[in-house]
C-alpha cells in the first residue's frame, strides 16, 4: 500500500498504546476508538467511526485477561481500518473486518517472541528498585515503554508499509523450535515470579495450604473468590483457635510479659 | 480506633498513590507483572515512612516489587492497604511478611472480582450504548465510550485507594492492641499461601510436548505426569524456584536458565 499511511498507522498505534498504559484503563485501546482515531489520522473520520462500531461488537468477548490475549484487538482493528480507507471500493470493508481478528492473531503471536525478553528484565527492574530512586525507576520505566511497543509497531508499518503476507512469512520462515522455545520460556517465567513469593511468605508449618489452593483450583475448578472465601475461614478458624490458646496460657500463667516472650518463642 | 479523618499530609501521598496507581500495566511482563507498577504507587508512601532510613528504604522497595498481578482498580485498593501498614512495619511493629501475604491473598479474589465488574460487566453495558451510537457515524459513540468506561473506573479507583488506606489503619490498630500480631500473620499466610497456590494451578505453564520414541513404540511423557496429578510439573518447577530463590539464587539467574531451558528444550524436541 503506502509508506505514509504505514508511518501514520504505526505512530498511532505507539501514541495509542503507551498513553492508555500510562493511564491504565484499559480504554483508548478497545477497538471503537483506535478505529475512530486511525480513521481521523488517515483523513476518514466516519468510516473509522462506523468500523470502530463493527470491531468493537466483533472484538467484544476477546479480553487481555491475565495477560494472554487470542488476538490483539487493537493492532488488527488499527490494519482492518487502514486496508478500507486505503483499499477502498465495494467490499472494502467487509474485507478488512474479515482481516481483523486474523491479523490480530498474528500480531499476539509475533509479540509472543518478545515476551521472553521483556520478562528477562524483571531481575533488573529488581535491581533497580532496590536503589531506592523513585525518580530514577519512574523514569526509566516511562522511557522503556515505548521500547516495548516497538516491535509491534515496526510489524504493523510493515505489515501496511509492504503486504500482511510479508509478516506471516517472517514468521514462517524462522525454524520452528526457535518459536516453540519462545512461547515455551514465556509460559514458565511466572513460575519464577511465584517463587518468589512464596518464598517471602513460605511457613513450614502452614505451607500445606498451598497445596490445598492447587487442588481447590485445579481438580475442583473453583473461582478464585471461592477459594479466598474457605481461605478465609481456615484463616479465621486458625486465628480464633490460637487466639484461645494465648488467652489460657495467659491466664494460667497470669503474667502479661512473660507470655509475650513465650509466645514468641512458640511462633519462631 | 478507625482513623476517619485522613490529616493534609495523608491526603496528598494518597493523590500521589492515586496518580502513580494508573502504572499499571507499565512494562508488564510474565515475570512480575504489574510489579512496577507497585513499586512505584507505593513509593510516595516509602519515602515518607523511611524518611532518612535508607537500608529500610531499599528493603521496602525491593519488597514491593514483587510478582503482583490484578485489575486496574483494585491495584489501588491492596496499594492502599499496604501504605497503611508499611508505617508499623517501619516501625518494627508489623512483620513485613504480614503485607505480603495480604497482597498475596488479595490479588487473586479482586483481580476476579473486578475484571467480571469492569470488563465483563460495564464495558459490554456502555459498548452496547456505544456502538448503537457508532454504527451511525456519529462521533458520540467513542466519546461517550471513554468517557463512561475510564470515568467509572477512575471514581472507584479514587474512592477505593481511600477505603484501603482508612482499612488498613484500623486493621493494624485492632490487631496490634490485642496483641496477636504473630498469629493475624500467621492467618494471612495461610490464606495467601492458598491464593498462591490457586494461582500456581490457574496461570503457570509448563508446555511438554515431548514424545520419546523407540522403535515403533512411541510414548508420550506429558501424559505420564499428568497420571499422577494434573499440573504437577507445575507445582514442581514453582517449588523448585522457591527453593533456588531461598538458597540465594537471583531472580535473573533463574529466568536465564528458564530461558535456556526453554530453547534447549524446544531444541531436542521437549516442547
Amino acid at each position: 500500500m503506502n509508506l505514509q499511511a504505514a508511518i501514520i498507522c504505526a505512530l498511532v498505534y505507539l501514541v495509542i498504546v503507551c498513553v492508555d498504559t500510562a493511564m491504565g484503563d484499559q480504554t483508548l485501546t478497545r477497538p471503537i476508538i483506535v478505529a475512530t482515531l486511525t480513521g481521523l489520522f488517515l483523513g476518514d473520520l466516519r468510516t473509522g467511526i462506523i468500523m470502530g462500531a463493527q470491531l468493537e461488537a466483533i472484538f467484544m468477548g476477546i479480553s487481555a485477561i491475565g495477560g494472554a490475549v487470542a488476538s490483539d484487538a487493537n493492532s488488527g482493528s488499527i490494519i482492518a481500518v487502514a486496508y478500507t480507507i486505503l483499499v477502498g471500493g465495494e467490499g472494502a470493508m467487509e474485507t478488512g473486518m474479515a482481516l481483523a481478528m486474523s491479523i490480530g492473531t498474528v500480531m499476539v503471536s509475533f509479540n509472543s517472541m518478545f515476551t521472553p525478553i521483556w520478562a528477562s528484565m524483571a531481575g533488573y527492574w529488581e535491581k533497580l528498585a532496590g536503589e531506592a530512586n523513585p525518580k530514577k525507576f519512574a523514569i526509566q520505566n516511562f522511557l522503556f515503554l515505548p521500547i516495548g511497543r516497538c516491535p509491534n509497531a515496526i510489524a504493523l508499518f510493515l505489515g501496511i508499509g509492504f503486504g500482511i503476507e510479508g509478516l506471516g512469512n517472517f514468521l514462517a520462515s524462522c525454524p520452528p523450535w526457535v518459536l516453540t522455545g519462545l512461547s515455551a520460556a514465556g509460559a514458565m517465567m511466572t513460575a519464577v515470579g511465584f517463587g518468589i513469593l512464596l518464598s517471602m511468605i513460605w511457613d513450614a508449618k502452614i505451607c500445606a495450604f498451598y497445596f490445598v489452593g492447587f487442588v481447590m483450583a485445579k481438580s475442583l475448578g473453583l473461582s478464585s473468590l471461592g477459594i479466598a472465601i474457605i481461605g478465609v475461614c481456615c484463616a479465621l478458624t486458625y486465628f480464633f483457635v490460637q487466639k484461645d490458646i494465648v488467652d489460657a496460657t495467659k491466664t494460667a500463667s497470669s503474667g502479661a510479659v512473660s507470655t509475650g516472650a513465650n509466645s514468641e518463642e512458640d511462633f519462631f | 480506633m478507625a482513623k476517619n479523618n485522613l490529616t493534609t499530609k495523608e491526603m496528598s501521598i494518597l493523590k500521589r498513590m492515586y496518580l502513580w496507581s494508573h502504572t499499571t500495566f507499565v512494562n508488564f511482563n510474565m515475570t512480575k507483572m504489574e510489579a512496577n507498577a507497585f513499586t512505584m504507587t507505593m513509593a510516595p508512601v516509602i519515602e515518607e515512612v523511611y524518611g532518612d532510613n535508607i537500608e529500610g528504604k531499599k528493603a521496602a522497595y525491593v519488597r514491593h516489587n514483587a510478582f503482583f498481578n490484578t485489575h486496574t482498580v483494585p491495584l489501588a485498593f491492596i496499594a492502599g492497604l499496604c501504605g497503611a501498614m508499611e508505617k508499623d512495619v517501619a516501625d518494627g511493629k508489623v512483620p513485613s511478611q504480614t503485607v505480603d501475604a495480604i497482597k498475596a491473598s488479595l490479588m487473586g479474589p479482586t483481580a476476579g472480582m473486578f475484571d467480571s465488574l469492569f470488563f465483563n460487566c460495564l464495558r459490554v453495558i456502555i459498548a452496547g450504548i456505544c456502538i448503537g451510537l457508532a454504527e451511525t457515524g456519529n462521533i458520540l459513540g467513542p466519546i461517550l465510550f471513554f468517557v463512561l468506561y475510564a470515568g467509572s473506573q477512575e471514581i472507584v479507583r479514587w474512592l477505593l485507594l481511600k477505603t484501603g488506606y482508612t482499612l488498613g489503619t484500623s486493621f493494624i490498630d485492632a490487631i496490634f492492641n490485642s496483641g496477636l500480631m504473630t498469629i493475624a500473620t500467621r492467618s494471612a499466610s495461610i490464606l495467601g499461601l492458598m491464593m498462591v497456590g490457586a494461582m500456581t494451578a490457574t496461570t503457570v505453564k509448563f508446555p511438554m510436548n515431548w514424545t520419546i520414541t523407540v522403535g515403533k513404540a512411541s510414548v508420550e511423557i506429558l501424559p505420564l505426569f499428568e497420571a499422577i496429578y494434573p499440573g504437577i510439573l507445575c507445582v514442581g518447577l514453582t517449588l523448585l524456584m522457591m527453593v533456588l530463590i531461598k538458597k540465594g539464587r537471583k531472580p535473573i539467574q533463574l529466568i536465564l536458565g528458564l530461558f535456556a531451558f526453554g530453547m534447549l528444550g524446544a531444541l531436542v524436541g521437549i516442547f
